[in-house]
């Protein structure tokens, strides 16, 4: 059974990359019809054009539509490319808009209101509908018009400067896209808010989502070292200040890693029997209380790397938690395929797409009863609804035909060669 | 090896009946050494010219032979004085002068106007300590009042909440709460003045009122009434908060187990041990520990049902073994058979001049490595007249002198008997 | 009004990620019961404090996360405080519970009828399979999501983000599906339950590598921060610290040769061309890097972003709340928050994720977070436990 939560909910997405699809994909999971609006002509960032690119997977049909990143993230929706540049495609957003019950965009602010689709008109169009904006650093203020990715988010709210290794630099810590992830888990809890409240006042809300501020709500104990006790937090690495051992460790193999956590003095005493030192825990040992384990880190990461290297992770991880300790493999980017847990849960999900090999893909992120998300729709082909969503909204075929002779809509991008 | 941690203690008891008594003789215990002060001519309370209830059997005078004082009075000396004379006072003056510690329980202003007031004792000895156990503390305006435990006991609302939920209050029994607890709070009090003078070199007094020494032992039923404005309730065995818990009837003639299980995992440990593991089991309403106090009235009455057939004893190894609160309600003579006490060698069997060897009970606590031991039986009266007067001082024509005006004395006249003789029990007791 | 005025959210299991999971809730108006042990549960134990000195009301995780809720203290491992969770989930719209998983299945199956509030369950493995029943922690679901694996450099450990990060993300995303399932009974009348296991949701969201070797393959190579084959991308310094780019593509790539006096370069097969790029690299570096050198970060951020260069200053925790931006929006607040003495501790917050109809309004408020068990006795009031009750159940423990 498909998401049935979100039937009948219409989205229209105008979003690129990930925090925008992503989130608008999850809809699709619960069920809600998302129509993703491409842009067209121009390809977006995630649509390249031409190989080679890391991104492309092998195969024939168009690059732009074989991107390693664009699959999980534009599952379940329908997708037009139009131009809303051109007059008439603007008109096509605007029916998108008095048909949908969701607008979400991630452009840079103020530049919808510039292309004529700011708050007040869309209200104006659709008194329903509620605004998703996403603009990296919200709607208002100094930094209007300014643009950036998931990894400026993460320099700018101090959680670049805690990363990487205790010995690095700042030009080695490896730049990540976390508020990606975190930002379409928040904007759809504020949607299905927006969604209550229409139902006690019969209006659309305006959510004005600054990227930053969201992935802030995530690290609030960064900035608690600053203000509580006027401290910089330190690049911990995988070390915790309060918990010994608690790293990752290296295992039996080539390139193998384990990590090792032990909580509680009963977790640590776990360890300590199945590394055959059960005398580490008993009374009298240094290393039997939480306090003599973080006075004598180094010691005790000795003796826990010697244990984790006499086997692979998986096993060291297999014997640990058999006995209650916190322990897991460090997993290369193919070895979830491994996992008799992932495989148990029937997790990875086949997908047909005409233009892919035919592999496993990433499953969904969470599991409802009684309506589980299903992978209904592949992610769709560069305009492939267009007919079938202009047809809905009113235009006739011909009135089709000919937007597409304008090259208002299209369905594929023009040969780069 | 006896306890050491108070040798060289000097300490002049002078208190009768429990507190002060056993709180010198706790003192004792730990190795202090502890001479107790006499009143003569008139014996007191513990000390009954004529047989009573408490007499155990024997020869000699009877006031020799009472159970309360024996067990009140070990490991200490004996002196028995009249302060009321002058050899008499002269003689406390003196041990007061070579004291660290003078303990004495009369009642307020009684000791001022025998001459031996803090006022008094502070210049006979600037570096003796002194506490005083007057019922209602001596300080205040009970100046003159008497009382015993008991007295105390109704005075501080205690006896208010005792007895049956449903009972008069005719009908609840006396009891002597505060000598327990006064006993252990005198110690306290002891080696909190010594400490003192430790750092300062000088004495002090201590005015402990033995009724505020009482009241503290009970800061909830004060709280009820302070908090909430309302009086606490008498309970008998029960607890407002916790069901089951009471003395239920087992098999026995007048047999009866205390059980209690206060939460639910004492609880499934009980039921269990009942035979009824179901009553612990979700979603059975007597599972939870509101649904316990629900159903009061139907847990006891199960329990009851469960405990009737089944000896006090058994049950207790039973539901402790499963992990629940029980114990056999025990008479006095069933404590010697607790297999625990002997184990401990709790019990002593004391030789006493007049009793023979007689059982005892042992000590409130001990000590390593040096544990308590009973080293002097219960002292005679002025059994230790001779020995302490030497000590203090005196030649031996002046002790003979002292015994034979009536200052010091080592017996009371007998009721009816011949008038008094000095050297009475000594001719009495020995060849 | 608060959009989630009305609705009944109990959280169970005192953990960092319960915490998390409801944080929304009360924040947007919702009326959230904290159950936690009464020995004070994990989220209250987590570091930083004020002057490192531990106390259950005072760390930063939960005077962050746990704003606008109430606490009731509650042994859940006797009859006795389950007995009074049932009433307090008889009156609920939704539970989010973080528990042992066979605790969170006892506790489920308790409110698996069809009037019960509908459930999110926050699991490490899901609630089922060989490994439902282990336990894992931030640094593990890291390492289980190939999140590790992409944040390292070859031949050295993987590596998790800042601390508990990858924890937060699974409470966010349980947080969210809750609100959700909520929506659901309101249009269909079907009760629903979600389990979010903590390895699925992260590797089924972005920066994991599985994803994308999913695909394709692809396999990123475990390198340092700046990388060689798509630049420039990570961080640089310049004059006062660091500078970020993600500028590698174009137009971004042009614009920036542009900026630094190299617009050449951006024609230039050499930094163009996929095949030759890496080779490169220091090439570039020594065009870029003499113009970072003498520039402040925030002239650098400035004068890339005019130029349509995506770009941002590297900041650190004492930089981010006086930043222009953050104070314009007041991206940070500050709440009085009950301490163990006297005074309020002031605490500052991160505000709300998105602002919802104005900067400014009132949708989302961050309100202080409770002390362990502060509304244990008003709940139990609500509830129609006598005081006698609530006595008994304090006196054993249950609540605290």
């Amino acid at each position: 059974m498909s998401g049935e939560v979100f039937r009948g909910l219409r989205v229209v997405e105008l979003s690129e990359v990930w925090a925008g699809p992503f989130g608008c994909s999850l809809l699709g999971d619960l069920g809600a019809d998302v129509v993703k609006l491409e842009t067209y002509p121009r390809n977006s960032e995630t649509r390249p054009l031409r190989e080679p690119d890391p991104r492309v997977a092998d195969g024939d049909g168009p690059v732009y539509e074989r991107v390693n990143t664009h699959h999980h993230g534009n599952r379940n929706k329908r997708n037009v490319a139009v131009d809303i540049r051109t007059e008439e495609g603007a008109e096509i957003l605007r029916r998108l808009i008095r048909w949908g019950d969701v607008l979400v965009e991630s452009f840079s602010a103020g530049t919808l209101a510039r292309m004529g689709f700011g708050w007040e008109v869309v209200h104006e169009l659709n008194p329903r509908l509620t605004m998703v904006s996403l603009a990296g650093w919200g709607q208002e203020g100094p930094y209007d018009g300014y643009i950036m990715f998931g990894v400026g988010f993460d320099a700018m709210t101090g959680h670049a400067s805690v990363r990487g290794y205790p010995d690095g630099t700042m030009s080695d810590v490896i730049p990540i896209l976390h508020s990606d992830a975190t930002v379409p888990l928040a904007w759809i809890f504020g949607v299905v808010g927006a969604l209550m409240e229409r139902e006690r006042s019969g209006e659309g809300s305006r959510l004005d989502l600054a990227q930053i501020e969201e992935l802030s709500t995530n690290v609030p104990h960064l900035i608690a070292e600053w203000t509580l006790n006027h401290r910089l937090p330190q690049r911990l690495g995988d070390s915790d200040p309060h918990v010994v051992p608690h790293g990752c460790y290296r295992a039996a193999g080539a390139d193998a890693w384990v990590n090792i956590a032990a909580e509680t003095d009963n977790q640590w005493a776990a360890l300590a029997g199945v590394a055959g030192h059960p005398e580490w825990a008993e009374d009298g040992h240094p290393w039997a209380s939480a306090a003599g384990r973080v006075r004598d880190r180094d010691a005790v990461d000795a003796a826990v790397t010697a244990y984790a290297g006499s086997a692979d992770a998986w096993a060291i991880a297999d014997a640990l938690q058999e006995a209650g300790v916190i322990a897991a493999p460090v997993l290369a980017p193919g070895d979830p395929l491994l996992s008799p847990q992932l495989h148990a849960r029937e997790w990875f999900q086949a997908v047909d797409h005409p233009f892919l090999p035919d592999r496993l893909l990433g499953g969904f992120l969470w599991r409802m009863r009684p309506d589980s998300p299903s992978w209904d729709r592949r992610a769709a082909l560069l305009g492939e609804h267009n007919d079938e969503v202009l047809l809905e909204l009113g235009y006739a075929p011909d009135e089709i035909a000919r937007l597409r002779r304008a090259d208002v809509i299209g369905n594929r991008y023009p040969d780069p060669a | 090896m006896t306890t050491r941690a108070l040798a060289g203690l000097r300490v002049v008891e002078m208190t009768e009946a429990w507190a002060g008594p056993v709180g010198a003789s706790l003192l004792g215990d730990m190795g202090a050494d502890v001479v107790k002060v006499e009143s003569y001519p008139r014996s007191s309370m513990t000390r009954p010219v004529r047989p009573r209830e408490a007499t155990m059997p024997g020869d000699g005078p009877p006031y020799e032979r009472d159970a309360l004082h024996h067990q009140g009075n070990r490991n200490k000396r004996n002196v028995c004085l009249d302060i009321r004379t002058e050899g008499g006072a002269e003689v406390l003056r003196r041990l007061i002068a070579g004291a660290d510690l003078f303990i004495e329980g009369y009642s307020s202003g009684t000791i001022e106007r025998l001459g031996f007031g803090w006022d008094a004792v502070h210049e006979i000895n600037p570096r003796a300590c002194m506490i005083s156990l007057a019922g209602w503390g001596v300080a205040g305006l009970y100046a003159g009042k008497v009382t015993l435990g008991a007295g105390l006991d109704a005075t501080c609302g205690h006896m208010s909440v005792r007895g049956y939920p449903d009972g008069p209050m005719e009908d609840v029994r006396s009891n002597f709460h505060s000598d327990a607890t006064g006993a252990a709070t005198t110690v306290c009090a002891a080696i909190t003045a010594l400490e003192q003078r430790e750092r300062t070199g000088e004495g002090c007094f201590t005015d402990f009122s033995q009724w505020e020494g009482l009241v503290w032992q009970f800061p909830g039923l004060l709280s009820e009434w302070t908090m909430n404005g309302r009086l606490p309730d008498r309970l008998g065995n029960r607890d407002p908060h916790i069901v089951p818990h009471g003395v239920y009837r087992a098999s026995g003639d007048d047999e009866w187990v205390a059980v209690a299980a206060e939460d639910d995992e004492q609880w499934a440990a009980l039921a269990s041990a009942l035979g009824h593991g179901e009553w612990a089991r979700e979603p059975h309403a007597w599972a939870t520990l509101t649904g316990r106090l629900r159903a009061r009235e139907a847990v006891d009455r199960a329990i009851t049902t469960a405990t009737r057939e089944r000896s006090a004893f058994d049950l207790a190894e039973a539901v402790q073994a499963a992990g629940a609160i029980c114990a056999p309600v025990v008479s006095s003579s069933q404590v010697l058979m607790s297999p625990q006490l002997q184990a401990r060698e709790w019990n002593h069997i004391i030789e006493h001049r007049w009793t023979g060897p007689a059982m005892v009970g042992g000590f409130l606590w001990q000590v390593e490595p040096d544990p308590l031991t009973w080293d002097r039986p219960t002292a005679l009266v002025g059994e230790h007249n001779e020995e302490v007067l030497i000590e203090l001082g005196y030649s031996a024509p002046e002790i003979a002198d002292l015994l034979s005006a009536g200052a010091i004395a080592d017996g009371y006249p007998q009721p009816g008997g011949a008038p008094r003789s000095p050297g009475l029990q000594r001719r009495a007791g020995d060849s | 009004m608060q959009p989630l005025v009305g609705l009944r959210v109990v959280e169970v299991g005192g953990t960092l990620a319960a915490g998390v999971a409801t944080k929304r809730y009360s924040d947007f108006g919702a009326r959230v019961i904290k159950v936690e042990p009464p020995t004070g549960g994990e989220i209250r134990r987590l570091a930083p404090f004020p002057d490192d000195r531990p106390h259950l009301d005072t760390g930063a995780m939960h005077m962050a996360f746990d704003t606008g809720k109430r606490s009731l203290a509650l042994d859940l491992s006797t009859p006795s405080g389950r007995e009074v969770l049932d009433r307090v989930l008889a009156d609920a719209d939704l539970l989010i519970a973080h528990q042992p998983v066979p605790e969170l299945r006892a506790l489920l199956r308790r409110v698996d009828s069809e009037s019960g509030p509908c459930t999110v369950a926050i699991t490490a493995h899901g609630l089922d399979g060989p490994y439902a029943e282990r336990i894992e922690n931030d640094l593990t679901l890291f390492g289980w999501s190939t999140r590790a694996h992409r944040h390292s450099v070859q031949g050295r450990e993987p590596l998790r983000y800042a601390p508990q990060v990858g924890m937060i993300q699974v409470a966010n995303t349980a947080g969210m599906l809750g609100l959700v399932a909520v929506w659901g009974r309101r249009q269909d009348g079907r009760r629903r339950d979600v389990e979010v296991a903590g390895v699925e949701a992260l590797m089924g969201n972005v920066d994991s590598s599985f994803f994308l070797w999913a695909v394709n393959g692809a396999v990123q190579p475990r390198s340092a921060g700046l990388y060689r084959g798509i630049y420039p991308m990570g961080a640089y310094p310049c004059k006062d610290g660091h500078v970020l780019f993600s500028a590698a593509r174009h137009p971004f790539f042009t614009n920036l040769c542009r900026v630094i006096g190299h617009p050449e370069a951006a024609f230039d097969p050499r930094f163009t061309d996929p095949s030759q790029r890496a080779d490169h690299f220091e090439e570039f570096r020594a065009m870029l890097e003499p113009w970072l050198a003498v520039r402040t970060k925030y002239d650098i951020f400035h004068e890339m972003q005019e130029a349509g260069v995506m770009c941002a200053p590297v900041l650190d925790a004492s930089e981010v709340m006086t930043d222009p931006q953050s104070v314009a929006r007041r991206s940070y607040v500050t709440v009085a928050q009950p301490g163990p003495g006297d005074e309020p501790i002031e605490v500052t917050v991160p505000a709300a994720p998105y602002r919802m109809n104005g900067l400014h309004s009132d949708r989302w408020q961050a309100h202080a977070a409770p002390r362990l068990g502060e509304h244990t006795g008003e709940i139990l009031d609500e509830l129609g436990y006598s005081r006698d009750e609530q006595i008994a159940l304090f006196r054993a423990g249950v609540t605290g």
